[in-house]
């Protein structure tokens, strides 16, 4: 940098180098010092401040010195509106470059970009009634999961038990922040049925309004927060342990005998607990539908009665990766008219999900009790998985269980009783691709056991 | 005469001191070698003044996503490859960066994590970030900080003090 001053007895000259000399007669090193300050300082305000120094040489120092005294009130003045902008968050005099965008990335720190350079940061909302809409931070971000398989099985009779190549879902999660203190989220899934057709499924839809820590409001369509699988991981094989969810857990259109999707509201939170970190969840929704093919009642209901489901769960500091929680599910179901059935889940959960030590444990009962009858159909289930990471490698081995009456009024006869182990083996080739090798036995009340093996390449993109 | 030039002279030199001191792209960096104390800034507007080594955990792992003033709390982290970073990660999240990756992943993936912390090339950038953004909360090298930001105390500790956590080079905090 080269400034010249002519003015006064301070001179700068740029040598052929452009480094800077000074000719400053005696005292250099006070001149040089107060040029390092003018020229660090050198912003157009400050320049339109400067006066003329005395010409006489004897008077330089105390113009020098009353100089250095504007410069400091001056500087004062700044920092002053420098505090004074700051509730704003507007640019403060003191950051003399652009600096990132606020929004967060849409992937984690490794794999987000960089913030966009040449960007101020919009200042977030003050804390006002109503939120101002920012269409410069309003971002879609997403995120891609899939799946290939290659699976036989011993079991006769069904379409897919044929040992074949299959595509898993290929989901895309779609986020952005509305606001700062409203938040989308979705699946997008696209699947092949068994007739090999694909379809897209919003898997997930959710707008979310944060109050705080402890409220959060969301409406849309849901993972009903029963047990913890569940919640825990939704349309990915990539982050299961295993190649696919426990049965109890599975999808509904795939078999599963849980209202696994919802649609309604729910608030979540957690609970001022101290250590115990408690956790709650409260959701209303439309339930699960038994008339038609879809499960999942999107925009038509079968009664007007709604599902409610209330879950509570602890996840304690002392021991961080525990987490231990109960739920309970209440609907009533409309099979068809005029049967009515009063169907309660209750679930129970204790895991613990460390980086390298995974314990999973799950039971549930529903209970379904058609009204107008004495009975009631209780169907048991539980599984238990565990894992153990050894650097890329995780072996695990998971045994579930679920046992529906023979003339239970909802399951009968396609579920029944199911039990028996699995072994597997995850290895992670990369941050983003694991490849996992399955084999399950299967028990049936009444029927022969059948063995299976599945391969799957799973990865997020 | 003499005097008076000596008196200049300081002031000068402390002036520029100063000046510097508010330029971020300026640190000081004389001490560097011997401060390896890794300070935990706040916007100067945050009223937080000091977090327990657990707060400050639950706040980067994402599990505390407001202040007390009830705005959103956003981690900036510098980019991969930094060695405050790695103290970050090895002292605050407790993990590599393999299982950092998956732990965001997984957490945006339920929505139980709003988002992953932004990650930026430099200290001089994370300062600019938690001047601006009233929510944001980083980490920078002791000698990097200025006075555009606020240093929280961890543990009733500033970075200065002996018996500070975080250091470069620190060991796990039980």
């Amino acid at each position: 940098m080269c400034i010249a001053k002519s003015k006064g007895r301070v001179e700068v000259k740029c040598s052929m180098t452009g480094k800077p000399r000074t000719t400053l007669r005696g005292r250099t090193l006070a001149g040089l010092a107060v040029f390092l300050f003018m020229a660090v300082n050198s912003t157009p305000p400050l320049r339109a401040q400067q006066t003329d120094a005395p010409s006489d040489s004897n008077k330089q120092p105390e113009a020098l010195l009353q100089r250095i005294v504007q410069l400091e009130a001056r500087l004062k003045d700044v920092e002053a509106a420098l505090a004074k902008a700051q509730p704003g968050g507007a640019v403060a005099a003191s950051a003399p470059a652009p600096a990132p965008a606020p929004p967060s990335a849409a992937a984690p720190a490794s794999t987000a970009t960089s913030a966009p350079q040449g960007e101020v940061p919009a200042p977030q909302a003050e804390q006002t009634g109503q939120e101002p809409m920012d269409l410069n931070r309003t971002l879609l971000r997403i995120r891609g999961y899939s799946d290939v398989n290659l699976h036989g099985t011993t079991l006769r009779g069904d379409p897919a038990s044929t040992t074949a190549f299959s595509l898993g879902q290929v989901n895309l999660f779609v986020t952005s922040d509305v606001s700062d203190k409203f938040k989308f989220l979705s699946e997008v899934v696209f699947e092949a049925g068994n007739d090999n057709v694909f379809g897209v499924d919003i898997e997930r839809m959710l707008l979310t309004y944060s109050f705080s820590d402890y409220l959060n409001v969301s409406v849309g369509r849901y993972h009903t927060a029963i047990g913890y699988y569940n919640t825990a991981y939704h349309h990915s094989t990539w982050f299961q342990t295993a190649t696919g969810r426990p049965f109890l857990f599975a999808f509904e259109d795939q078999g599963g005998i849980l209202p696994i999707h919802n649609v309604g509201a729910s608030i979540t939170g957690k609970v001022p607990s101290g250590s115990l970190g408690l956790h709650y969840v409260a959701e209303i929704g439309n339930g699960r539908a038994y008339r038609t093919s879809e499960p999942v009642q999107n925009t038509v209901d079968d009664n007007t009665h709604k599902a409610l489901n209330f879950a509570i769960f602890a996840r304690p500091e002392a021991i961080r990766g525990l987490q231990v929680g109960f739920s309970a599910y209440r609907d009533l179901l409309t099979p068809a008219a005029p049967l009515a059935i009063d169907e309660t889940i209750l679930a129970a959960h204790a895991v613990y999900t460390g980086l390298d030590f995974e314990w999973l444990n799950e039971a549930l009962l529903i209970r379904n009790a058609p009204r107008g009858m004495p009975r009631v159909f209780n169907t048991p289930g539980f599984y238990s998985q565990i894992s153990r990471r050894f650097r890329s490698y995780r072996p695990y081995f998971r045994y579930q269980y679920v046992n529906a009456p023979a003339n239970e009024p909802i399951f009968s006869p396609n579920v029944g009783l199911q039990h028996g182990p699995s072994f597997g083996l995850r290895y992670d080739m990369s941050e983003f691709v694991a490849v996992k090798v399955q084999y399950d036995y299967t028990m049936l009340r009444g029927d022969r056991a059948f063995h299976t093996v599945a391969l799957q390449t799973g990865f997020t993109f | 005469m003499s005097s008076r030039l000596s008196v200049l002279s300081f002031l000068s030199a402390t002036a520029v001191l100063l000046s510097a001191g508010l330029s971020p792209g300026l640190a000081p960096q004389s001490h560097a070698a011997a401060d390896d104390s890794l300070a935990i800034v706040v916007n100067r507007t945050n009223p937080v003044e000091n977090l327990s080594f657990s707060e400050l955990r639950k706040i980067f792992l994402g599990e505390q996503t407001h202040w007390s003033n009830r705005r959103r709390i956003t981690v900036v982290m510098l980019e991969p490859g930094n060695s405050e970073r790695q103290a970050v990660l090895a002292q605050i999240y407790q993990m590599g960066e393999k299982d950092f990756i998956n732990y965001f992943l997984h957490g945006m993936f339920t929505g139980e994590i709003h988002a992953a912390p932004k990650a930026l090339p430099s200290s001089a950038e994370v300062l600019k970030f938690v001047l601006n953004v009233p929510g944001a909360i980083g980490y920078v090298k002791n000698p990097d900080v200025n006075e555009s930001v606020k240093v929280v105390r961890v543990e009733s500790r500033l970075p200065s003090e002996k018996e500070y956590l975080l250091r470069l080079h620190g060991k796990l905090p039980k």
